[in-house]
């Protein structure tokens, strides 16, 4: 009886064990395991590889933001380590009511929201014309650090004697020379505990980072984020699993260093046995000399890479470009840089809304900037852009006047942008599953509404994707603030619902990748990249897109100069460039996104051109439209029946 | 006889107001002995912490070998300190703590290691170099740290209680080392302590202190034997302080009885303190005493009785003897005239706490 319960508590005591961990680690296990899987896909196991690894140390982007991040998480590191040493040691001396009034002081940093302190600092920096950058995160690195060093020195230097230092001043020994030889070896650990965890903390953080840095600077954390809006790249995964080990060796190394000195210590102490000979500890000896190397290595190396950055490349002429995540070929930039020998300073943004207050603020002076068209008209109504200087844009010729004429439903008159990338939204759906179901192959939106398809439509999560399917399908204006349409609108989705699997955004693609829904709304940016991906896995099934009869929203990102820009001639020869047609297929290539560039559509192959899912026939485009902004009145009107219908 | 070796003119001192040093004038002799004493907080420390520089004295002089040093840091002076809780180096090995200051001095490599083998023969822990100090006991520390500080040759060693940590029979022991090495080395010794044996044990001079000020300074004999004020009759061992009347040169009158004395210049009944040390009562047959009274108290105390004899008026009187009287009996106390001690009563709390000043 008692052996049977025993048992019983034994076994949940494994099984809340067993759980914790799965819980906690069974996440991470998954992204390492998928930074080694030769698929895209999150769900497909496409075998093993090394080549997101590779890419991920190719990528000079990555590079780039890696050296930042260790240059910035060592600075930061050593500076507050002097500081909050220094300070602790002022601390200490002070008397009890003033200590505690100080550790207060000194604590509350540290249970700050790291949002209001990211916020604060990059407040301050702008308040007094710091411009955002390098040397703002490494301030702003220094400041959150200082706490965690003194929080770490301070409980040492309790434990040490005051009268060690003044002996070592007895014996002949200047202040500074008692300091060094005396207090500091026994603060050592203090110290050395506190540089690992500012370390760790820099290396960590991105909320401060992402408030305070500016222009062209990326750390591994901000430019993670930055990539997150075409899905997480799989180079990205091993990224994530380098910094995940890199972080676990770093607390190993703080936890098990000192501690092993100290259990030495004490077992020697209770075993009571007095050892002849002094022992050293090699292990603490060795640690200590290996993170001195390095130290003075990373110095070096850190103030001579930036000195050659400063010298080699000082040019005259520069350009601040503003752009998505992952939508430029790298080697255009470069290109750019050779051809016209000016220095581009290239920083990415994750969403319009994350842009805006960015460049309404002047915290950054960008010169170029690629938002979306919805944006574009928001940004024009408030004085943020300049007007374009077409001369300087002669290869505007390129691009199809299609788009131009789309334009002017959120640049009126032309004057303010130049098209990019353009995309539909559509129907995706899968060939098999569709015969399976003996449904037709959807042409129009209505046949979302189709009792034949329930329960295999995804549908996109977000409010105007939503309702532009339904007002499209009665033939209103997806921008439409009319109260009437909108709530019969609300009414057929609310009727739509319970065909409906999940509304979703990102997962579409794999959702439908795996074959676990019909058809689904989607993006048509994502189609190249759908199709290429069920190729290599050789998929029984093929994912079709349609474009709705009834027409749909056609969305367009273009560049634009904001009214602040410094060098708007450079980023007028950048719009320039980029309208190339070598250059734009360069691109296309790349993004896999839609180009508006005629001369770019005549270089490609053949089957990307004639490719109707990418490229869909432009006569067709006559009844979409491109999204407005429709200002805060209506907006409102979006999200409360949105949420009626998501709520019942 | 010896030039004095450093003099201290006019010291005062106060922390957060409080007055701890009022105008202090002492003067140490070359190769002497010299032991502040007294409870805590009267001022030993703070006086020998003056002396090793840690402290600057908000006024006076501290003169070393005829030079002003008030103002020099603790590192340029010719002289060290052994501190209270030793004070060891623990990340270094005892022969790294002994050659600390010969390093920082910059002494060749031999001229160092002779001196390590020499100071720890001396303190006899030959042998020790290379064992860690967490594993001496605290009587070797204690020795340690003596090692590191004479190696430097100082003319002046300080120590601030250094022998509080240990237990008893150790600190016996030690005391009598740092006798041995006073003689053998001829460093003049300051030494603070509040423990009354140890100063009276090894000192050469006793300087007694309170509440800021010197109550007197003397062989521990003189200390002992003429307290010049009850404060330091009732720190120094233990004491029967009662009032008495100076009749006349040569007598006084204690609870009514009249005993002879030596003292004189106290004109005639004047009001006194007189001190009697326990060892120094005579316990008689009661019609031979010249106070009766009754034992009220006994305890044996291995080398003597310890006795409480209460008279007719009230006082214990506290007895150490070698006889024994039990319980319930009728004494008389004798005293004679050189074992009593007169002293002046304080006009005040204050005059008593101001006492001698030389």
């Amino acid at each position: 009886m008692s052996m049977a319960h025993a048992k019983l508590k034994r076994f949940f005591q494994d099984f809340y064990l067993v759980l914790v961990l799965i819980f906690l680690y069974a996440p991470i296990v998954v992204m390492m395991v998928l930074s080694f899987n030769s698929s895209k896909s999150r769900s497909q196991w496409g075998g093993f590889t090394f080549q997101w690894y590779q890419q991920m140390f190719e990528s000079t982007a990555i590079m780039e933001a890696l050296y930042n991040t260790l240059l910035i998480a060592f600075l930061s590191a050593l500076i507050a380590t002097i500081l909050g040493t220094a300070a602790a040691i002022g601390i200490n001396s002070m008397k009890k009511l003033p200590k505690t009034i100080f550790m207060g002081i000194n604590n509350i940093p540290m249970l700050n929201s790291e949002i209001v302190t990211g916020i604060s600092l990059m407040l301050m920096f702008i308040a007094f014309g710091v411009s955002l950058g390098f040397k703002t995160i490494l301030l702003a690195h220094i400041t959150f650090n200082v706490p965690y060093v003194m929080m770490n020195v301070l409980p040492k230097l309790k434990q040490t004697s005051k009268y060690t230092y003044e002996a070592a001043m007895d014996l002949g020994a200047g202040p500074i020379q008692a300091f060094f030889k005396v207090v500091f070896p026994d603060i050592m650990p203090g110290v050395l505990s506190g540089f690992l965890m500012a370390f760790t903390m820099s290396l960590d953080d991105f909320i401060i980072t992402h408030f305070t840095r500016g222009a062209g600077i990326n750390t591994l954390s901000t430019l993670i984020y930055s990539e997150v809006r075409r899905g997480i790249k799989p180079s990205m995964y091993a990224l994530s699993t380098v910094i995940f080990v890199t972080v676990l060796l770093l607390l190993l190394i703080t936890n098990f260093a000192p501690n092993r000195s100290t259990v030495k210590n004490a077992q020697a102490a209770a075993a009571g046995v007095m050892p002849g000979e002094k022992k050293p500890n090699r292990f603490g000896e060795f640690v200590q000399k290996g993170i001195l190397i390095a130290t003075s290595f990373f110095i070096i190396v850190g103030v001579c890479y930036t000195t050659y950055r400063h010298i080699a490349v000082k040019h005259s002429d520069e350009l601040y470009v503003y752009n998505w995540g992952e939508y430029i070929d790298e080697s255009v930039i470069e290109q750019f840089e050779e051809e016209t020998g000016i220095k581009v300073t290239y920083d990415m943004f994750e969403t319009n809304e994350e842009m805006y207050p960015i460049i309404e603020a002047g915290a950054v002076q960008y010169d170029v900037v690629c938002p979306s068209d919805y944006m574009i008209q928001k940004m024009a109504e408030n004085d943020l852009l300049a007007e374009l200087n077409f001369e300087n844009i002669p290869n505007l010729e390129y691009i199809d006047p299609v788009y131009m004429e789309k334009s002017q439903s959120f640049d009126p008159q032309n004057k303010y942008s130049v098209p990019y990338t353009w995309g539909t939204v559509g129907i995706l759906y899968n060939t098999k599953r569709l015969e399976e179901l003996g449904a037709p192959v959807p042409t129009k939106w209505s046949d979302l509404w189709d009792e034949r398809y329930r329960g295999e439509i995804l549908m996109q999560d977000s409010v105007r994707d939503a309702f532009m399917v339904a007002l499209k399908m009665k033939g209103y204006s997806l921008n439409s603030t009319d109260p009437a349409q909108l709530e019969e609108a609300k009414d057929l989705l609310l009727a739509q619902k319970p065909l409906v699997q999940a509304y979703v955004v990102d997962q579409v693609r794999d959702k439908m990748l795996n074959g676990e829904a019909a058809i689904g709304v989607i993006y048509s940016g994502e189609l190249l990249y759908l199709q290429e991906e069920a190729e290599s896995l050789g998929l029984d099934y093929e994912l079709n897109y349609v474009m709705p009869e009834e027409g749909t929203n056609i969305w367009i990102d273009s560049w634009v100069i904001p009214y602040n820009a410094r060098n708007k001639e450079n980023a007028e020869k950048w719009i320039n460039f980029l309208c190339r047609p070598d250059i734009a297929l360069k691109n296309f290539e790349y993004i896999t996104y839609a180009t508006p560039n005629t001369g770019a559509l005549e270089l490609m192959d053949e089957e990307y051109r004639e490719n109707t899912s990418v490229f869909p026939d432009t006569s067709k485009l006559t009844n979409s439209e491109v999204f407005q902004y429709l200002g805060t009145e209506a907006d409102d009107l979006y999200n409360r029946l949105w949420k009626q219908i998501k709520s019942q | 006889m010896n030039q004095p070796l450093i003099d201290l003119v006019n010291i005062s001192k106060s922390f957060d107001g409080e007055l701890v040093l009022d105008d202090l004038n002492l003067s140490v002799k070359e190769n002497s002995f010299v032991t502040l004493l007294g409870p805590s907080g009267c001022g030993k420390t703070t006086t020998l912490r003056i002396i090793g520089g840690f402290i600057t004295p908000d006024q006076g002089k501290v003169i070393f070998n005829g030079e002003d040093i008030t103002r020099m840091p603790p590192n340029k002076r010719q002289l060290n300190t052994v501190f209270q809780k030793y004070a060891l180096f623990t990340h270094m090995s005892i022969a790294e703590n002994i050659a600390f200051g010969l390093k920082i001095k910059g002494k060749s490599k031999d001229y160092i290691n002779d001196k390590i083998k020499y100071a720890l023969k001396l303190v006899n822990l030959d042998g020790y170099e290379n064992r860690s100090v967490d594993s001496l006991s605290g009587g070797q520390q204690q020795r340690i740290a003596i090692a590191r500080a004479i190696v430097n040759e100082p003319k002046l060693l300080l120590l601030d209680e250094p022998l509080g940590a240990l237990d008893l029979k150790l600190r016996q022991d030690m005391q009598y080392e740092l006798i041995r090495l006073k003689n053998e080395l001829g460093i003049t010794f300051v030494y603070v302590t509040h423990d009354q044996e140890e100063a009276l044990t090894m000192s050469d001079t006793i300087v007694v202190m309170n509440q800021g000020y010197i109550q007197q300074m003397g062989t521990p004999e003189q200390i002992y034997n003429e307290p010049e004020n009850a404060f330091v009759a009732d720190f120094i061992g233990e004491s029967n302080i009662v009032n008495g009347i100076m009749l006349r040169d040569e007598l006084v009158e204690i609870f009514g009885a009249k005993f002879a004395c030596v003292d004189k210049g106290f004109g005639t009944n004047t009001p006194v303190d007189v001190v009697i040390r326990p060892e120094d009562i005579d316990l008689v047959e009661p019609e031979q005493g010249t106070l009766q009274g009754v034992v009220t108290h006994l305890i044996f105390k291995g080398v003597h009785y310890e006795m409480e004899v209460t008279t007719p008026d009230g006082y214990e009187w506290l007895v150490h003897s070698t006889d024994m009287f039990p319980v319930g009996r009728k004494v008389g106390i004798h005293v004679d005239p050189f074992d009593i001690q007169i002293m002046n009563k304080p006009a005040s709390e204050d005059e008593e706490a101001v006492g001698v000043n030389e």
